[in-house]
């Protein structure tokens, strides 16, 4: 009998191992590609929904701030305004430091709104609302998505090792 | 990443490297493939495929039925992918890998004798399968400890060395087991000790 051609294939071939061997051979594991699941993709599309979304939602709420803050400015401000320092001369203040250029202060007008301009702002103001409702329903959506398998797709799953 | 990729391109695309260089280099190359494969790389799971796919197909051969082996493999693989994370030492993705297949049959008896039991025993095959088939039923009535490293030397063809660096068992436990084990073989077949 000998040992080392059962351990490591050396030396002489033992004519018993070798028959036992050629025997076996079919039953030998037969190369097969492994099917790793694809999911990665899908995981970045995810992820892509949800940034777009937020970004959408972010877009939307900064137009709404912009309308909004046009919108408050209250027009009887404009009245206070005295006709003859809307056409004052710049206000300049002379600084102490003489290596740097002289400030010029300018003064802001405020602007009136006409009923008209109103009325259009308060619609843009619903557009917007709108649009950060479906933005709003979008994001559950997809929120929804990413939450992750259903409960009997987890119970389902083989418990292994 | 580039070097250690390459490094284990050329040792696992070359079968002409000599066994020992291989049994040397084997963990090198496993925790650089195990590493590869945490960080993403899909490939270097595929090569880990390659190279413990015969020690988990001969695993469970030496437990459950023929016909149920190669999807039970393709499962452990599967099952490996999502928990590789889980593995504490990357060296030893062999042993880790051969305990979830050895799990794995245990579970797979578990369940099958609340169902049906099932056996080897289809109709339509010729007789070299069917002299196949009875030897690998008689190994399968040795004791735990000599069938698994059986299969792995006579069904997979790997050698006593490389049974060890794969299962993480001693090289001592696995040169026993197999001589203990192709005694009591030889004794079932009818084969004479000397010849």
């Amino acid at each position: 009998m000998n040992d080392d051609y059962l351990w490591d294939k050396s030396g002489e071939p033992d004519p018993q191992i070798q028959e036992l061997e050629e025997i076996l051979a079919p039953l030998r594991y037969q190369p097969k590609p492994l099917q790793l699941p694809n999911d990665v993709r899908r995981k970045y599309f995810r992820l892509l929904a949800i940034a777009a979304t937020v970004l959408i939602a972010l877009l939307a709420a900064g137009v709404w701030l912009k309308v909004r803050k046009q919108h408050t400015i209250p027009p009887q401000e404009a009245k206070s305004v005295v006709p003859s320092e809307l056409h004052k001369e710049p206000e300049i203040v002379k600084n102490t430091d003489l290596s740097s250029k002289p400030i010029v202060r300018k003064r802001i007008r405020k602007k009136t709104f006409s009923q008209r301009e109103r009325q259009e702002a308060r619609e843009a103001k619903e557009q917007v609302l709108l649009a950060l409702r479906v933005a709003s329903e979008k994001l559950k959506l997809a929120q929804r998505r990413t939450q992750g398998p259903s409960l009997n797709q987890i119970k389902n799953q083989h418990k292994v090792g | 990443m580039y070097d250690f990729d390459a490094t284990a391109d050329v040792l696992l695309m070359r079968p002409q490297a000599t066994a020992a260089m291989q049994q040397t280099d084997e963990t090198a190359i496993e925790a650089v493939l195990v590493g590869a494969a945490l960080a993403g790389d899909r490939d270097g799971f595929g090569r880990l495929y390659n190279l413990y796919a015969p020690l988990v197909h001969g695993i469970l051969l030496a437990r459950v039925p023929r016909a149920e082996v190669d999807d039970l493999v393709q499962d452990i693989f599967l099952h490996a992918f999502k928990k590789l994370h889980t593995l504490r030492e990357a060296t030893a993705f062999g042993p880790w890998i051969a305990m979830i297949a050895r799990n794995r049959a245990v579970d797979f008896h578990r369940r099958s004798r609340a169902t049906v039991e099932i056996t080897d025993d289809v109709g339509g095959r010729n007789t070299s399968d069917s002299r196949a088939a009875e030897i690998l039923e008689m190994i399968r009535n040795l004791p735990e400890a000599y069938r698994e490293t059986l299969v792995l030397r006579l069904v997979e063809g790997m050698t006593g060395p490389e049974i060890a660096v794969r299962t993480g068992l001693t090289p001592a436990s696995v040169r026993v087991n197999l001589h203990r084990g192709m005694k009591l073989l030889r004794q079932k077949l009818g084969f004479s000790e000397g010849s």
